[in-house]
């Protein structure tokens, strides 16, 4: 699993999430808060990604996660 | 054997503040009262603290009662490192002698804990006709340093009356499945504040909600979320909370998700009527939204509810029981509608004005006193209509309580 199509997943659920955004709107270098995201809708991605990454990682490490590239490279870590 | 829950009631003080005042008076973005989705939250008065909550709620269950031989507060706002709050409930509640008196604590997961080991002792059967009292307590310690939890904050007690005449909620034996492990998603270091890590908690409460269930249908052939109860009445944290734990299950039971939102006003709305006014009452939460849920929901016969109970630290479970139409009767000579209702609505400032006082109901002084009579003019802005009982300070670190009259 490349960087690149856990990116998408996290994208497209962001896009889920918050359906008001435009998908150029969401980059690895924005972070889930500065698109609107409140900590509900940050765990929704999380778990949602998650889901359809078949991956399960220990809900301590999400606290390192301050930007969607980190989520990203977080979850590559448990592919 | 039946058992479960024979009598239940909530007390969420006589004071309440609108969430959108409090949002302005702190200057809180009010984009984020949707996601709250709170109405109003308790706030304590100088003269109450854990005792006479839990006392003002337990009262109207336990009069007249003479078998029960355990009674346990459950709370993490305890007075003392030895001495338990349950030892002055127990007085001012007139419980015979004979009765077990302990206090438990592991954050708001506590009062689960003990509604089943006592709901297992009553059915153990040894000691025919037993009943149990559990009593989840609690005050608020936020300020403006709370930032957006303070609005969510509720104070209060839920008294639980456990026995083998389960007419408010006929617990599923054997039914459950738990989820614990250390974190430090939120503590109580000291007796005048609390800690607390947003996010961590959250993804832990969802974390545990999904272990649980795995640990329940472990026990529970072919259970499943979307399909095996009627109603779910969890912990609730703030309602908004709530409404994305649901949809979180929901997604992994595989529902379609253009349902969600219907199945979520169907069987979860209900209980989170009481919890969007109140706050969260810690412990007694769960219990509340089940009060909410029994007098909301249209019970027509019988129905299946599924609880959550999740205490930050943290240890957790989900479990379930029968509602009927006797529920929603036993519960409605409760009236805890008009209880909340009758609460007197504080403007910002004078709640701003409260908390100094509110804040340091914990600490221990040797010699204190509290002036009831200085809150009259929030008294007689509040609707009660029973001797409800109010703290009046400490003398010699005993605390010092009298009745007040309506």
């Amino acid at each position: 699993m490349t960087d690149t199509e856990i990116f998408e997943t996290v994208k497209q659920n962001v896009l889920k999430v918050l359906p008001d955004l435009r998908p150029g709107d969401v980059t690895t270098e924005g972070t889930l808060t500065d698109l609107g995201a409140n900590s509900v809708d940050r765990a929704d991605v999380v778990t949602m990604s998650m889901e359809d990454l078949g991956l399960t990682v220990p809900v301590s490490e999400f606290q390192e996660v301050h930007d969607i590239r980190s989520l990203v490279d977080l979850l590559a870590r448990h592919a | 054997m039946n058992v479960g829950i024979e009598a239940l009631n909530v007390y969420c003080g006589l004071a309440q503040i609108p969430v959108p005042e409090l949002f302005e008076g702190r200057g809180l973005d009010a984009e984020r009262l949707g996601n709250l989705m709170m109405r109003n939250r308790s706030v304590g008065l100088p003269f109450e603290d854990p005792v006479t909550n839990a006392v003002n709620a337990a009262r109207p269950i336990a009069a007249g009662e003479d078998r029960i031989e355990i009674l346990i507060t459950s709370t993490e706002s305890g007075l003392d490192y030895s001495k338990s709050v349950a030892s002055y409930v127990h007085e001012y509640l007139g419980l015979p002698r004979s009765c077990r008196v302990v206090e438990v604590k592991q954050a708001c997961y506590a009062a689960t804990a003990a509604v089943q080991l006592a709901a297992a002792y009553v059915a153990s059967g040894v000691s025919p006709g037993a009943k149990a009292l559990v009593i989840a307590t609690d005050v608020a310690l936020v300020d403006e340093r709370a930032a957006y939890a303070e609005p969510a904050m509720g104070a209060g007690a839920a008294a639980v009356l456990i026995s083998d005449r389960p007419r408010v909620l006929d617990l599923d034996l054997g039914a459950f499945g738990n989820h614990s492990y250390e974190t430090m998603d939120s503590a109580r270091p000291g007796p005048t504040f609390d800690i607390a890590d947003s996010d961590r908690s959250l993804f832990a409460y969802l974390d545990c909600l999904t272990s649980c269930l795995a640990g329940y249908r472990s026990r529970v052939e072919d259970a499943d979320f979307a399909t095996t109860f009627d109603h779910l009445a969890m912990h609730t944290p703030f309602a908004g909370m709530v409404k994305a734990a649901h949809r979180k299950l929901m997604r992994e039971s595989g529902g379609g998700t253009a349902s969600i939102e219907e199945d979520f006003e169907r069987r979860v709305l209900p209980s989170l009527a009481y919890p969007r006014r109140v706050g969260n009452l810690c412990s007694g939460s769960v219990y509340l939204a089940l009060a909410s849920l029994i007098d909301h929901a249209a019970l027509d016969g019988p129905a299946r509810v599924g609880l959550y109970s999740y205490g930050s630290g943290c240890s957790s479970e989900f479990f379930s029981g029968l509602v009927d139409e006797e529920s929603a009767s036993t519960l409605a000579g409760m009236r805890i509608g008009e209880h909340l209702d009758g609460r007197c609505e504080l403007g910002f400032d004078e709640y701003a004005a409260l908390l100094p006082d509110t804040l340091t109901c914990l600490v221990p002084e040797r010699d204190r006193q509290v002036d009831v009579g200085a809150y009259e003019h929030l008294l007689s802005r509040a609707r009660f209509d029973r001797d409800l009982l109010v703290n009046t300070g400490t003398k010699d670190y005993h605390r010092t309580y009298e009745w007040l009259a309506p």
